[in-house]
């Protein structure tokens, strides 16, 4: 048996309903991932400058500008050259 | 009036018409002017915008950053927008670290703009604000702040012209800016959807210098130091590996706390430090011994047209002894031995008066005169380091030439350069010149130099109590281009360290200093330097060979009747710069000692980081590096 005309049209619509269902939840899926890639991306520009603010910061209290003043005030000073003992690595083999 | 049937022709010709028009219009619309319309319809739709690339990483020869590109925002508020404004104020006002007074009156305006820039970091707060929308920039950030800024120099920016290694780096560090187009609305505003990506942007590469920082630190400081404590006008410090002619360090600062780029672009007469080349000249030449000797004159030597003098009254002089004294008058009588044009050549040789070609810009040349216009008193002169202007750097390279057995190396700041995703670009390996002198004459100058720092010797106050030292002190009267100023100085000392087997090559030039004499003003800062640097765990000194006094670096036999003196003995032994490139090991998973073994006999040197099993290494396993370079190897929970 064929169907009705109504029928028809009603199928038609229900394709159409569906093809447009999928193209709108592919652009909203888009849409949410563009903006899960730019908080990604804004999270890693402020990791990014994170770690290089404590990098500075870090640097800068390693510098011997900051260490050697605190040293002296602790009464410690640089060893002479005869203080140091390199230690060697036991056995012949040359790198 | 018409018949009804000639008014309805009527409508419908004129129905007919106005259709004929619209279909022409559309066609003309569509075809005849689609594509101008269609161009000028995308024009108004969408927007190409430039995605500007990364800027490459500058690291010292260990891996750390010393110039790196980071995000910055500035800062726009559509006050409409805002939800809950005084809020908003406050949040954007304790964000920016602004006053709230300044941020209302800003949002009394359509639109609220703050400059800045402001880090990543400090806008954070603001993302979530409705309203609040920022721009974002990608600016050159300096970890180490001023740590070797005339050095490192910066990129262009806004008509300031670029400088420095940023600047000669630049087609390297710069990368490839991208493209994309975004939809915009019929105000110009852009939507808030997926641009369209034309083309990425291609980060630039990552350059490794061949400088040490844990080095710089201490060169930095010490220089520093000196000028304060001699009260000294200025000064420069250039350390370089004699092996691979790598600078390992160089500092410059003038005592208004400047720091120009002094050690390659301003020359000074060498003085004294000068004398070891005449010393070159006449062994390399068999013009004399190191044992044959002249009278000294008691210190006064008077002359046609000049009276030279010495510091301490001699009578017989060896050649070894005019070195180890600084004896004016021993070296003058010397040059008589020397024609002009082998004294010439010879101190051409040693790359004076030329560019040493340094991948830094403006480099200074200095001065040497050819022969045939010096002046009668011309090449005594230059046996004591006058009529000859030499920068730090060049006088530094001439020391390592004698340091590494005759060979003058092109002295370099570029160790190896990156492409993003790790592939080596460019790596350097060491550029001989040319032979200087013979292996045997090198040696022999070392051993002179060596006598320097004797107890008798003019720079014994840079001696060591346990390593030994080579070095030569100067001390030249300083000139502008309006010749000698009155009692003002340079007081400069080269040095090798360690005096056998040399790892270091140090120039120290410090002007007028108080006390003037190298021997007590340059030396004991070698000496300071040494001595840190011994103390630190910078990489510059390889303790291996320092504790086992490996042969020397060219062991090449003397050269029999027939020998072609001028060979060069290529390549120089292997080291950590000149050796080939290998695969990094694969050490994740291994416990500290395994991997630190297995990178050892890989030819590495190891940075340990935590504690427990390997969970990363840099360069990562796998990727090729140069034998010798210093791979960090992170254990357990430790960062990277």
């Amino acid at each position: 048996m064929r169907p009705r005309g109504r029928v028809w049209v009603a199928g038609w619509l229900l394709f159409g309903l569906v093809v447009l269902a999928w193209v709108v939840a592919r652009q909203t899926s888009a849409v949410v991932a563009a903006s899960e890639l730019s908080d990604l991306r804004d999270e890693r520009a402020s990791l990014e400058a994170r770690q290089a603010e404590l990098l500075a910061r870090i640097r800068a209290a390693r510098s011997r500008k900051v260490l050697i003043p605190r040293a002296a005030a602790l009464g410690l000073r640089l060893p002479a050259d005869s203080e140091i003992v390199i230690l060697q690595v036991p056995g012949t083999e040359k790198r | 009036m018409a018949k009804p049937v000639v008014r309805l022709r009527v409508v419908q010709v004129a129905f007919g018409l106005a259709v004929v028009a619209v279909v022409v219009r559309a066609a003309q619309v569509q075809v005849v002017r689609g594509a101008a319309y269609r161009e000028t319809a995308r024009q108004q739709r969408t927007e190409h915008v430039v995605l500007p690339a990364r800027r490459g990483t500058i690291y010292d020869r260990n891996g750390v950053p010393l110039a790196l590109t980071r995000e910055v925002y500035h800062v726009g508020v559509a006050p409409r927008e805002l939800r809950h404004r005084a809020q908003d104020a406050r949040s954007i006002a304790t964000a920016l670290r602004l006053s709230r007074q300044a941020v209302e009156r800003a949002l009394q305006r359509d639109y609220a703009y703050f400059g800045g820039p402001y880090g990543a970091t400090q806008v954070a707060p603001l993302r979530a604000v409705r309203g609040v929308h920022l721009t974002s920039e990608l600016v050159r950030f300096y970890p180490s702040g001023d740590f070797a800024r005339a050095l490192i120099g910066h990129p262009a920016d806004e008509g300031r012209p670029a400088s420095g290694l940023e600047r000669v780096l630049d087609t390297l560090l710069a990368g490839t800016p991208g493209s994309a187009v975004v939809l915009r609305d019929s105000h110009g505003r852009r939507f808030e959807s997926p641009a369209r990506l034309r083309s990425f942007p291609v980060a630039g590469s990552d350059v490794m210098l061949t400088m040490d920082a844990a080095l710089q630190d201490i060169v930095e400081r010490a220089l520093a130091d000196a000028l304060d404590r001699y009260d000294a006008q200025g000064g420069d410090v250039v350390v370089l590996d004699p092996r691979s002619g790598e600078v390992l360090a160089v500092a410059s600062r003038r005592a208004d706390g400047s720091t120009p780029p002094t050690a390659f672009t301003s020359v000074f007469e060498p003085g004294s430090t000068a004398k070891i080349f005449i010393a070159a000249a006449l062994l390399q030449a068999n013009l004399a011994s190191p044992l044959d000797s002249v009278y000294a004159e008691r210190g006064v030597w008077v002359q046609k047209y000049r009276t030279i003098h010495d510091d301490e009254p001699e009578e017989w002089l060896t050649l070894r002894g005019v070195i180890q004294v600084s004896s004016n008058i021993g070296i003058v009588k010397f040059v008589e031995r020397l024609p002009a044009d082998v004294e010439y050549q010879t101190l051409r040789d040693f790359g004076f008066g030329t560019p040493t070609g340094i991948e830094f810009p403006a480099e200074s040349r200095g001065t040497l005169e050819r022969p045939d216009r010096w002046s009668g008193i011309s090449a005594g002169q230059l046996g004591m380091g006058y009529e000859v202007a030499v920068t730090p750097l060049q006088l530094a390279a001439a020391y390592a030439a004698i340091a590494n057995g005759g060979l003058l190396l092109s002295p370099t700041l570029v160790r190896e350069a990156r492409a993003p995703d790790g592939t080596v670009r460019f790596r350097q390996s060491p550029m001989p010149v040319r032979r200087v002198v013979r292996p045997e004459v090198a040696a022999e100058l070392r051993s002179m130099l060596r006598g320097v720092v004797y107890e008798g010797g003019t720079g014994s106050t840079a001696a060591l109590s346990t390593y030994e030292l080579a070095g030569k002190t100067g001390t030249a009267r300083r000139a502008t281009g309006r010749g000698y100023i009155p009692g003002a100085y340079t007081a400069t000392f080269a040095s090798l360290f360690p005096a056998e087997d040399p790892q270091l090559v140090m120039v120290v030039k410090l002007d007028d200093p108080q006390g003037a004499y190298a021997r007590l003003t340059a030396a004991p800062v070698t000496r300071s330097v040494i001595e840190q640097v011994l103390a630190s765990r910078s990489s510059a000194l390889d303790a291996w060979r320092l504790g086992t006094r490996a042969s020397p670096l060219v062991a090449s036999p003397p050269l029999g009747a027939g020998s072609v003196p001028y060979v060069l003995s290529w390549p120089l032994p292997r080291d950590s710069a000149a050796a080939a490139a290998r695969l990094v090991p694969n050490v994740l998973g291994l416990t500290l000692r395994k991997a630190a073994g297995a990178l050892h006999r890989s030819g590495f040197q190891v940075r340990v980081r935590g504690w427990g099993m390997v969970t990363s290494a840099t360069p990562q396993p796998g990727t090729s590096a140069a034998a010798g370079t210093v791979v960090t190897v992170v254990a357990g929970t430790a960062r990277p």
